[in-house]
């Protein structure tokens, strides 16, 4: 019984990976991970929390015990003295169940309470090996699937949402501990629907990881909270209210939740005792994933968690006042105020209330009739809520912890939308080490802009002072600005404008050495009109184009913008923006719309990236950030740099490729061959996405275009099987315009052979880790009532169009046939007329 | 509470046996205009003297009645009246102190009322001796200081201000008021900013308080360091500078909303123009005249403010909702306001109420946007006095904004999602140029209008700002502007050098011709500055003609005018240039009218055979200084505003019974 025996083909590795529902459910009769405690190794499901065995009433060592308890109740009350007193003899119950384990074994484990990995270490492995033996080579194979390096946070997903066996779905419950918690928070909307709607064991495996993190941080806090609240609305309102998934969600909103260590620390003086067997299980059965100091770093994760389980209610210990009132006090010592007055609770609180105005300001845009008093409104209400920060608040979308410091308000816009008012705004954030316990920025008043940013700051500015004095002396008469200007205004305008400056400081007449020279002599000066008509058209020709302000669209101006432009310039204008560590973020926040899909496409999306990248396949696609506040409100995180192709056309007037050629330069420039590669390689992209998502409402006011000539598509409102106004539009694959091909350089050209080559290597590539999306999306389905799950052919029809049955060959004709299909149909052509009429846009 | 009792009990009799007892308070003041010492017949005279209701009148009218013999004669009775008040303001009862402000108001506007020829120091002396009269002062002063920023009762902040008010406006000249010397020495400036940063305060008593700085900065600015203007200079403090902002920003708003009502009541009426609805409407009634006198206060505090603050100029591009102040919930306060985001403590008003009322109509809007509006109407009519007065203070104020020190803002304002403020304000300043042509011609506030859009061009060239905006109105209104000057030549040289406008606007020219790279927005609308120019070449063709001939002969003109016509050098280059081009594109493609787009055509293809001449300093502008060319209007502006002060401060307004009321429920 050597371990090479269990070594698995790569290949049985794969099949099992790719179908665990199948091989799970043929194991199931016969795998070893029985849930009766009667057979010899132990059983996975005792670290379920809800372990039906009630308390025991029978002491048996208490007297070993009792000190530790005597000195607990010292510092902690007896309600909580009782309850751990309860803990450990429920832990003690188990250890006497488990006949290996002499009470001399289990004694000192008890009275110093630390871990002494080698003898818990020997002890799951002794169980593995024995239970190994026991097993039919299936078995083994899934345990070592588990206990392999292949096995990821995907599969783990995947064998919990197929799995029907409770040992198995508390084995993963326990192994969710062992992954990157960024990995798991990618699946962190499936985790928690599978919470909410599926049976009760995988609940309960779900459960301590997620009460866990939540302990950990304030953001995941908030996330399941808003999650679990928008993937609950689907269930009927009566069963809701006492559904498990709006029980957990109070229990998080309650912040009762706290950081575990401290309460740990505080409520038992000595590390709490030994593991209970379940772990010594999960450990030895991932010990050879895990290395060592992981192990045991995991483990003291697993003792907080199954500590809390354990405890049968866990909201009493966790709200043992003495212990949230001391623990709160370093990180939200300005708030306790707010504390006793509003008698909520303050870890979350601030965050909470800051999205919540910001849904509160969307609403009351909604009220208003047009865009021009939207976006006035917006500034106001914006303006308001900048007396607010700094606070300890934050966007969910940005990548670094940070404190919002300020919200430029005069640059909110908002966005193109009939009846609802989803807006822009621009969020100035400083970053910090860990925004839960850094402490908040001290606000800085507006007017204090030109005390930080005077004269002193003239060096930055890149020539001195006496540099642009004599820049200035050799045209004595033309720009002798000294008097009028003092010195310090000049400063002030050369901050606000260092660039030009440094540009141009030394010439800002723009004069020809000749008539600097004549000048001298005092002799009158003499230009040619040519000159100046030549430099306007070439000055304007260097900087960026800009769209011209509209009312109806004040959003595609403020989307022209470059981005570092656009930092460059808010950073001039705002206090905050002499501290090194100030960022511009932005942020939609979107009220009144369902946010669920989109961030359900984004999931597709980033798999689909992901997939593409490890198959080296050069598809771009920009998967963007959406947060789910609830299922009628959210944030999206704008992609910088990019118009809506619309905004491109009716501003510029152009044709598509004319755009590119005013943006990129002539069709053999390197700029225009990259910008006109990188379109070809989005544009495939996104029509295997549009395909295989079956994304629909595709008009122009929906597809971006960024500075660097990508395409990118918003808007996944409809997907899968929902379809705008189900009109039938839009019958063919994906959109492709007659404008977009001639971006390409025409149906005979070379780069769209690279986009029909490009769509078949993607298609192969999705094909070969189908499971993978698949998985996003049928997890979702579960309790789903969002349009894109309409019917029951959802997700047969996304696994249809995988095509697994066709051979490579076929594959390619079919994207032939897509390709020709979307350039011959006239729907493509007819939706945008459409919504010509209806929306106004081209 | 037994106090209150004893009081109210005294007080009920008082209000029972009405008639003997308010003959009592008048033969008290007998007893003060006599020789003899009141409490000599009454120990207790002063004491009961301040429970007696005041009767304003009466006293004023006794102390205006007075001959000098007798003032000189009863004056130790006046100072003990006046120390008396002061000690009063410290009393516990409010009743004591309402009365001590009420009569302290009647000695200071009946003793001035009497003594209008006395020198400040015989009134000085006649109120409260001379010898005691810094200390009587600086006790007054730290009363009044503390009854305003204490936590008391609002109707006495009211009244405090109201008793400020009536004593800076006691004399037609401010500076004349030397009894003011104290109020510089004991400043109450910080009170002021107190009543300012304060929400509910700020409601109440805001507009006072603004008033009555924008006045104490007038005292004596000229001829000595006036502590308000070098305090109001230094001010930063964000809370204090936006609440005077808000405070007068809601005044502007306010008369523009009543002007809107009235525009609306009248519209469909036989009023058929604009202007003519406006003047009628003005004219017409009385109580929206006095409106627009009550503002030129308030347009005073602007510009003192723009003037002499240079963090002000934040608060003007903030944006507040259009919200009546004072129907806003201000009153209800909490000790500690919670603030809901948990962190940085309430600096601000808006932790009060963090959502705005939700109306729809409401319109959000800054004060400087709020500011251009009332301009824009207050401008179109410029024949009263007091509306000249504003246009021109708004003028000036506009100025002051546009001076480049102050650009900070305008930098902000290229802000894209709405349109740069600085294209407002162009569009006022063309509005302006197009509707006042007329023959009472404002060549000052023209003059002034056009170095406004002067220094917008000098420091767009300068940054290199190129804003979105349509100049080809400008030029328009400008070439319509020589025009109006040619044809009004004999009337308007009469009374105004109009040579000096005319120099200023071919300068304009001159900065769009020869650094419209710098800041145009397109190359096209450099075109169109040149088919513009071709267009009306009439214009100056005529022009260049009048100047040439004024600046041949000898006479006060020669010297300005030959001065314009060197700098229609390149109007008259550009004319030259291309007409002749023009006509032969005509000729040769035998076209009689040519369209736009083809002197467009014209224009782009020759410019390189045309030779400009660079004007010497174009950019270059007066720095504006109040000093000493406006000083003789400010001085006339606040004697005017003084004036409608002190005719509308009522200090009697405030009914006794509202004050027992309010009394009655402090305790």
């Amino acid at each position: 019984m050597g371990d090479t025996e269990l070594e698995l083909s790569p290949a049985r590795l794969e099949e099992l990976q790719k179908s665990p529902s199948a091989s799970s459910t043929s194991t199931t009769s016969s795998l070893s991970l029985p849930s009766s405690p009667s057979s010899g190794p132990r059983p996975l499901t005792s670290s379920s929390p809800s372990t039906s065995e009630g308390l025991p009433t029978s002491s048996p060592p208490l007297d070993v015990i009792s000190e530790g308890v005597g000195e607990l109740s010292l510092v902690i009350d007896t309600e909580v003295a009782k309850k751990a007193c309860q803990k450990v003899l429920q832990k003690v119950k188990f250890l006497k169940a488990d006949g290996e384990l002499s009470s001399a074994n289990s004694e000192p484990v008890l009275v110093n309470g630390t871990a002494h990995p080698s003898e818990e270490e020997a002890e799951p492995v002794k169980n593995v090996r024995r239970r190994q033996k026991n097993n039919s080579s299936k078995q083994s194979w899934l345990l070592r699937l588990f206990e392999s390096k292949l096995f990821d946070i995907s599969m783990a997903i995947s064998y919990l949402y197929n799995s029907k066996e409770p040992g198995v779905q508390a084995y993963i419950g326990n192994r969710l501990f062992s992954f990157r918690n960024e990995d798991v928070d990618f699946y962190l909307p499936q985790l928690l629907n599978m919470y909410i709607h599926m049976d009760e064991d995988v609940g309960d495996a779900i459960k301590p990881y997620v009460v866990h993190r939540c302990r950990q941080s304030i953001n995941f806090s908030l996330q399941c909270a808003w999650l679990l609240g928008a993937y609950s609305s689907d269930m009927h309102i009566s069963t809701q209210r006492h559904s498990r998934g709006t029980k957990l969600r109070k229990l998080i909103l309650s912040d009762e939740l706290k950081p575990s260590s401290q309460r740990i620390r505080r409520e038992m003086p000595q590390p709490p005792p030994s593991c209970p067997p379940t772990l010594h299980h999960s450990q030895g059965m991932s010990e050879h994933s895990l290395s060592p100091s992981k192990r045991t770093h995991q483990r003291s994760k697993s003792d907080a968690t199954v500590s809390i389980s354990l405890s049968s209610n866990l909201k009493r210990t966790a709200s043992n006042p003495k212990v949230e009132t001391s623990q709160d006090e370093d990180l939200s010592s300005s708030s306790d105020s707010l504390e006793l007055e509003a008698g909520t609770p303050v870890r979350l609180t601030p965050q909470r209330e800051f999205i919540k105005s910001l849904m509160g300001i969307g609403k009351r845009l909604a009220t208003l009739p047009t865009k021009e008093q939207k976006t006035q409104r917006l500034i106001s209400e914006l303006s308001l809520l900048n007396h607010k920060l700094p606070a300890r608040v934050w966007l969910p979308t940005a990548g670094f912890d940070h404190h919002v410091v300020r919200v430029p308000h005069t640059q909110a816009v908002v966005l193109n939308s009939k009846d609802k008012a989803p807006y822009l705004i621009y969020v100035e954030v400083l970053e910090c080490e860990n925004f839960e316990t850094s402490s908040v920025p001290v606000r800085i008043p507006e007017t204090r802009i030109r005390s930080t940013r005077s004269v002193e700051n003239l060096p930055d500015c890149g020539i001195t002072p006496d540099q642009r004095a004599s820049s200035f002396s050799t045209v004595p008469n033309y720009d002798n600005d000294d008097e009028a200007w003092s010195v310090d205004d000049i400063g002030e305008l050369q901050v606000e404008l260092p660039e030009i400056h440094t540009n141009s400081c030394d010439n800002i007449s723009q004069f020809s050495v000749d008539s600097i020279t004549s000048q001298e002599s005092k002799e009158p000066i003499f230009i040619a009109a040519g000159d100046i008509r030549r430099r306007l058209s070439e000055q304007l020709a260097h900087t960026p184009t800009t769209f011209k302000r509209d009312p109806e669209d004040p959003s595609a101006v403020a989307l022209k913008e470059p981005w570092q432009e656009k930092v460059r310039r808010i950073r001039e204008g705002t206090p905050y923006g002499h501290l090194p560590n100030w960022r511009l973020l932005s942020v939609i926040v979107k009220c009144g719309d369902d946010l669920r899909q989109e961030l359900l496409a984004y999931q597709v999306l980033k798999q689909l990236q992901i997939i593409w990248e490890q198959e080296r396949v050069p598809l771009w696609i920009k998967p963007y950030k959406i947060l789910v506040i609830s299922s009628d409100s959210g944030m999206i995180e704008p992609v910088v740099n990019a118009v809506s192709i619309h905004q491109v056309k009716k501003q510029s007037q152009l044709s598509l490729l004319d755009y590119f050629r005013q943006e990129h330069g002539n069709y053999n420039t390197e700029e225009f061959l990259t910008a006109q590669r990188n379109f070809v390689q989005s544009c495939a992209g996104y029509c295997l996405i549009c395909y295989l998502l079956q994304v629909k409402d595709r008009h122009n006011g929906n597809i971006l275009l960024d500075s660097e000539g990508h395409i990118i598509h918003i808007d996944f409102g409809f997907i899968l099987s929902s379809s705008p106004r189900n009109l039938g539009f839009e019958t063919s694959a994906f959109k492709l315009t007659s404008e977009f091909v001639d971006v390409m350089g025409g149906l005979d050209g070379d780069m769209f052979n690279y986009y029909r080559m490009l769509m078949l290597q993607g298609l192969i590539a999705a094909r070969k880790h189908m499971e993978k999306v698949i998985q996003i999306v049928e997890i979702m389905h579960q309790g789903s009532q969002l349009p894109c799950f309409h019917g029951s052919s959802t997700i047969r029809n996304l696994k249809e169009r995988f095509h697994m049955n066709l051979t490579e060959e076929q594959l390619q004709v079919l994207v032939e046939q897509m390709v020709d299909g979307s350039m011959r149909s006239i729907t493509t052509k007819l939706y945008d007329g459409f919504q010509y009429l209806t929306n106004g846009i081209m | 509470m037994a106090q209150t009792e004893k009081k109210a009990g005294l007080l009920r009799r008082t209000s029972s046996s009405k008639k003997p007892l308010k003959e009592k308070v008048l033969l008290m003041y007998e007893d003060i205009f006599t020789k003899e010492d009141p409490t000599k017949s009454n120990p207790r005279f002063w004491d009961e003297l301040f429970l007696m209701k005041v009767n304003l009148e009466h006293l004023e009218g006794k102390l205006e009645a007075l001959d000098g013999d007798e003032v000189v004669k009863i004056r130790d009775n006046i100072n003990s009246l006046f120390h008396h008040c002061v000690q009063a303001l410290a009393e516990e009862h409010q009743i004591k102190v309402v009365n001590a402000l009420q009569t302290l108001c009647a000695l200071f506007r009946g003793v001035h009322q009497k003594n209008k020829s006395a020198t400040g120091f015989d009134i000085i002396n006649m109120l409260m001796g001379f010898d005691k009269a810094e200390l009587r002062m600086k006790e007054l002063m730290e009363s009044l200081d503390s009854l305003l920023c204490g936590d008391g009762s609002e109707s006495l902040k009211s009244l405090c201000l109201k008793l400020l008010l009536c004593l800076v406006t006691v004399t037609d000249n401010i500076s004349q008021n030397t009894i003011l010397e104290y109020v510089m020495i004991n400043s109450i400036f910080e009170a002021i900013l107190q009543i300012l940063s304060d929400v509910s305060s700020r409601a109440r008593h805001g507009y006072d308080a603004v008033v009555l700085l924008a006045l104490l900065v007038n005292y004596r600015k000229y001829e000595s360091v006036n502590p308000y203007i070098v305090k109001l200079s230094i001010v930063d403090d964000e809370p204090t500078l936006d609440g005077m902002g808000r405070v007068i920003h809601h005044a502007l708003a306010e008369y523009n909303r009543q002007y809107k009502e009235k525009e609306e009541e009248n519209q469909g009426g036989f009023f058929s123009t604009l202007t003519s609805m406006v003047g009628s409407m003005f004219i017409a009634d009385a109580d929206e005249k006095l409106s627009v006198q009550t503002n030129e206060a308030i347009l005073l505090a602007l510009y003192e403010a723009v003037h002499l603050n240079r963090n002000f100029i934040t608060v003007l591009a903030q944006s507040h909702p259009e919200i009546d102040i004072a129907t806003a919930p201000a009153v209800p306060i909490p000790a500690s306001p919670t603030t809901p985001l948990g962190t940085t403590p309430p600096s601000l008003d808006m932790m009060n109420n963090p959502e705005l009322p939700l109306d729809p109509n409401l319109q959000t809007s800054n004060l400087l946007i709020t500011f251009l509006k009332y301009s824009s109407i207050v401008m179109q009519d410029t024949k009263d006095e007091h509306r000249l007065n504003s246009a021109r203070l708004f003028l000036i104020i506009l100025t002051c904004i546009a001076e480049p020190m102050r650009h900070r803002k305008k930098a902000v304002d290229k802000s894209i999602p709405s349109r740069p403020l600085v294209c407002a304000v162009l569009d006022l300043m063309v509005e302006f140029i197009v509707t006042h042509m007329m023959k009472e011609f404002p060549m000052d506030l023209y003059v002034r209008c056009v170095q406004i859009i002067h220094k917008l061009i000098c420091y767009q060239k300068k940054c290199r700002v190129r804003i979105h905006y349509t100049w080809r109105e400008l030029w328009s209104a400008l070439i319509n502007l020589l025009k109006f000057l040619l044809s009004n030549e004999t009337s308007l040289l009469s009374k105004h050098n109009i040579f000096q406008l005319a120099l200023q606007v071919v300068n304009l020219f001159n900065m769009f011709i020869t650094y419209g790279d710098t800041f145009l927005p397109t190359p096209s609308s450099y075109d169109e500055l040149y088919y513009e120019i071709i267009r009306m070449h009439q214009v100056f063709d005529n022009l260049y003609c009048m100047v040439l001939r004024v600046s041949a002969n000898a006479g006060p003109w020669k010297e300005p005018a030959s001065k314009v016509t060197q700098a229609l050098v390149n109007a008259r280059a550009i004319i030259n240039h291309f007409n002749p081009k023009i006509e032969s594109y005509a000729t040769v493609n035998h076209i009689s009218q040519l369209s736009e787009d083809q002197v467009l055509e014209v224009v782009r293809t020759n410019y390189d055979t045309l030779t400009l001449k660079l004007q010497d300093g174009l950019d270059q502008f007066e720095r504006y200084s109040e000093q000493p060319r406006e000083a003789g209007f400010f001085k006339e502006l606040v004697r005017s505003i003084s004036l409608n002060v002190r005719k509308n401060v009522s200090l009697s307004t405030m009914s006794q019974d509202i004050l027992l009321k309010e009394f009655s429920s402090i305790s």
